[in-house]
């Protein structure tokens, strides 16, 4: 028998357990952060004594070039990438092109792949003087360099297509949602394919693809790998490669950096809300939730040629990128005339025996297994408290959870970094503030896959339970962890995958004894030869990969069990 | 039937500032079906689910045998697993992870059965539904009317007293659904159990049910039979959601007589105290005969339209009293056009609440 009024004491003590627990990791670097990016006197105060807002001022007085270069690169990169989603998300929603389930499967690989790898890959490819595009237009008797990926345009090229991958998903997801009768109805009063397409699909996904535009846009203004590697031998800076650089100079000037940080977050978080508002309204769902059975347009011969654009798709993306670095990664010297390769297997050796790149791999997988293990059971019991219990102030909780989200990785590094420089707590410089970090910035991604699968169970199956007799711990031993198995396993992938290749908040927050991989990378990439960085960046894809196919495997195994 | 095992009293539940039960009180006598019926968003789900426990309440009482399960002057609440209750879910609830064995072993593993207690038990349950060539397959690669069929031997292994089913033929196709009420029936009457059972379908409350409670907006709008509810509806909505019939306008002018709109006075029943302010009547549509009989009430009329549904054929005949729908059986069929007498009997001319 249970009286009512303890329960409610108890819900409350918990409630303010986790807000308070929450709060604390995810809320306080940003408060260190504000405090620092109003110092003006000596940038390494703490606590700071003279405030102003000169950093803010700095931002436009100095650094427009900046500004000019970041939005420049966001907006092409926004515009390719929505271009390629839309393209790709109607081919493979609304047409009958020829292996659809296939092809729908490999457009996730560019995103698993990461912006480093593809930013490593497509500077060996279209690097100037020695990459492989221009060794081959010389072979073939050209004089200069006809391609330069250290541009603008090649950044922004990279982005679309490592980090566009979200416009496809997004766009198809609209696409599918829309009642194909709709369609139909045009076809029977006479119109066109083409005609059909332009008039009733266009505008009727609109919605869908200007949502997604301004959510890519916001990705691309944080994006960071990209830049920091095609950007800094072209001396092109953007906002995050300049926040980067101004922690390196000596004295390392954080407030400066903490301006351009959170100035960068307001816009980013203004234009979530933005996206955030737009979905909720309801103007922006297409037609109805319902799902429908896809009936795909007949493209006869065309479809060969719309096959074509996606296989063309993957081959930039997944296929030359892996290439390159294959075979990068396996001569003395790079070069793609094969008469003149000197094949070896040395570079992987190197990687492989080289100390501080080993402990740096070794450090990202215990990470990856620490962080995956502890983080999804913190995870669960978060979820279950958000959409399952009553507790007062789920809603609060959920919001914080969520916000890492909305803040640029490398932001909350440095802010994490500001604050535990700043803490007396020693764990500055040692794996366990990584660890502490990786948690915090997997909440959204962790939370959000194991949501995703508790709100597919129906409730009644847990009610069943309790009405036939059993205990709220016999129920989730028998009935509800049983059920989250499988999706327990794919988010404690997802999240390994995520730690192996993190480099955003890594590159603050890595210390001379607590390498990880990611940053490594970049290290070898400025300073010791591709060759050697390929194999690297081969060797965290295989790592990444591997959980891949795991993830798939499960993906496969749960779908068939849950219908 | 003369033992009350249920105790519904003043029962209130709130969902925010909206009251899904307003006050709603009842008893459900041991070994009776006991059946709510209502639109959606009526509060009979909820209803149902609080006396599950699976629903808070914020005001009234529940007693289950004369013991308090819920009580909000006392401040007590039993947790749902020692109500000692068991339930049907709309959804079925089948656990998907289970084989229909398992599934329905659950409660028993749960009460600590002995191995061959459980064994005999289910095999028991599964016989009463048919499904006990199907004990080990996988619960997820059943059917709908099959995982219907498990959710019911689920609900029943344990041999609980009181049965609680929510919509649980819902989801089932038309032809499925009339079967599996013929063996609902039976299957309560044969053990016993006493139900309380939640529909939207009139058709299915009538059929099944000792005894229906109509709802509306949270509250009880009349408690009978399934005879009294479909010849004595005590309000409009109740003529109207359940069956179909004509409803008249007019006014009341003391005792049985009744003022219709056109002039004509219809001798009328009421299943409530007439107070005088009473301006609708209820005619069945399946009571209207078309041609006179003697101590009916007579209206003359025509044949507007003829539609021919197969078990029955639907006129609408415009009358002296306005336009009525009558429902007959497929013979001696009528032109459209053809002059008539509507006819029914004071019994079946019920006098609604205003």
């Amino acid at each position: 028998m249970g009286v009512l009024r303890p329960r409610i004491n108890g819900q409350a003590l918990t409630t303010l357990a986790v807000l308070g627990i929450v709060g604390f990791l995810v809320l306080l670097p940003m408060i260190f952060l504000v405090e620092e990016s109003l110092n003006v006197g000596d940038p390494m105060a703490f606590p700071p004594v003279e405030f102003g807002i000169a950093n803010y001022i700095a931002i436009f007085e100095e650094d427009f070039k900046t500004v000019w270069n970041t939005l420049i690169i966001a907006v092409m990169a926004t515009v390719m990438a929505i271009l390629i989603g839309f393209t790709l998300a109607w081919i493979l929603t609304r047409t009958n092109v020829p292996g659809r389930e296939k092809l729908e499967r490999l457009m996730e690989l560019p995103y698993y792949m990461t912006p480093l790898v593809g930013a490593l890959a497509w500077a060996v490819i279209a690097g100037p003087k020695s990459g492989f595009i221009n060794q081959m237009w010389k072979a073939v008797g050209g004089t200069n360099d006809i391609a330069d990926i250290y541009t603008h345009f090649g950044i922004a090229w990279v982005m679309a297509l490592f980090e566009g991958t979200v416009a496809f998903v997004m766009i198809s997801a609209s696409m599918k949602s829309m009642d194909p009768a709709l369609e139909e109805s045009a076809r029977v009063m006479g119109a066109s394919k083409l005609r059909t397409m332009l008039t009733v699909t266009l505008p009727l996904v609109m919605p869908g693809v200007m949502g997604a535009s301004l959510f890519v846009f916001a990705e691309m203004l944080g994006s960071f790998a990209a830049a920091l590697v095609l950007g800094i031998p072209g001396r092109i800076y953007v906002i995050t490669t300049a926040i980067w650089d101004s922690t390196l100079a000596y004295p390392p000037d954080y407030g400066r950096a903490s301006a351009m940080g959170l100035s960068l977050f307001i816009v980013m978080f203004a234009m979530l809300t933005l996206y955030r508002r737009m979905i909720r309204r309801g103007t922006f769902t297409t037609i109805s939730g319902k799902a429908f059975r896809p009936r795909p347009m007949d493209m006869g011969r065309m479809a060969w040629v719309l096959f074509s654009v996606c296989a063309l798709y993957v081959a930039l993306a997944v296929v030359f990128p892996i290439a390159a670095l294959l075979m990068t990664s396996l001569q003395r010297f790079a070069t793609v005339i094969l008469s003149q390769a000197q094949w070896t297997f040395a570079n992987y050796e190197v990687a492989l025996s080289l100390g501080p790149v080993r402990t740096a791999l070794f450090n990202s997988i215990m990470l990856g297994l620490g962080v995956a293990t502890v983080g999804v059971v913190i995870m669960s019991l978060l979820v279950w408290i958000i959409y399952r219990s009553q507790l007062r102030g789920r809603g609060a909780i959920e919001y914080l959870v969520m916000f890492p989200q909305a803040v640029p990785r490398l932001v909350f590094g440095l802010a994490l970094l500001w604050a535990w420089l700043n803490i007396p707590i020693g764990i500055y410089g040692t794996l366990w503030l990584l660890a502490l970090a990786y948690f915090t910035v997997m909440l959204p991604l962790g939370v959000r896959t194991l949501a995703g699968v508790v709100l597919q169970i129906d409730k009644s199956l847990e009610e069943c339970a309790r009405v036939c007799g059993a205990s709220w711990g016999y129920q989730m031993r028998t009935v509800t962890l049983p059920l989250l198995k499988p999706g327990i396993l794919a988010a404690w992938l997802l999240i390994f995958m995520a730690c192996v290749r993190e480099l955003g908040a890594s590159a603050f927050l890595m210390g001379p004894n607590a390498k990880v991989i990611a940053p490594s990378i970049v290290n070898a990439f400025a300073t010791s030869g591709t060759e050697l960085t390929a194999a690297m960046a081969l060797i965290q894809t295989f790592t990444v990969i591997v959980a891949l196919v795991i993830l798939f495997r499960v993906a496969r195994g749960m779908t068939k069990e849950l219908q | 039937m003369s033992v009350t095992r249920i105790e519904v009293k003043d029962l209130i539940v709130r969902y925010g500032d909206q009251v899904a039960v307003n006050g709603v009180s009842f008893t459900v006598g041991r070994g009776e079906h006991l059946t709510l019926l209502g639109p959606s968003g009526c509060g009979k789900t909820t209803t149902l689910r609080a006396i599950a426990g699976l629903e808070q309440p914020s005001g009234g009482s529940i007693r289950i045998d004369g013991q308090t399960m819920y009580d909000s002057t006392e401040r007590r609440s039993v947790q749902t697993e020692q109500r000692g209750v068991s339930m049907v879910f709309q959804s079925y609830a089948i656990w998907p992870h289970m084989s229909v064995f398992d599934n329905v072993a659950y409660g028993l593993r749960v009460r600590k059965q002995s191995k061959a207690d459980i064994q005999t038990n289910v095999e028991r349950a599964l016989d009463l539904v048919q499904m006990r060539h199907l004990a080990d397959r996988g619960a997820s690669k059943l059917s709908g009317g099959q995982q219907q069929r498990v959710a019911l031997a689920r609900a029943i292994a344990f041999s609980p007293t009181v049965v609680l089913f929510d919509e649980p033929l819902s989801n089932l196709d038309a032809k499925l659904r009339a079967e599996m009420r013929v063996e609902l029936r039976e299957l309560q009457r044969r053990l016993g159990i006493t139900a309380v059972y939640v529909t939207h379908d009139q058709e299915e409350a009538l059929a099944i049910s000792d005894r229906v409670i109509v709802m509306n907006v949270g509250v009880i709008e009349q408690i009978g039979t399934p005879e009294e509810i479909y010849n004595r509806p005590r309000s409009r909505f109740v003529a109207d959601f359940v069956g179909s019939a004509n409803l008249i306008k007019g006014k009341w002018t003391g005792d049985d007589l009744f003022l219709a709109e056109g002039g004509v006075t219809l001798k009328v029943v009421a299943s409530h105290k007439p107070h005088g302010r009473e301006t609708e009547v209820a005619v069945r549509t399946a009571y209207i005969e078309l041609e006179p009989r003697d101590g009916d009430n007579q209206v003359p009329g025509k044949v507007r339209q003829r539609l021919f549904h197969g078990d029955f054929v639907q006129y609408v005949i415009d009358s002296a009293i306005g336009p009525l729908i009558v429902r007959r059986p497929p013979i001696n069929l009528l032109e459209e056009g053809a002059p008539v007498t509507v006819s029914f009997s004071p019994e079946h001319c019920v006098l609604l609440e205003a």
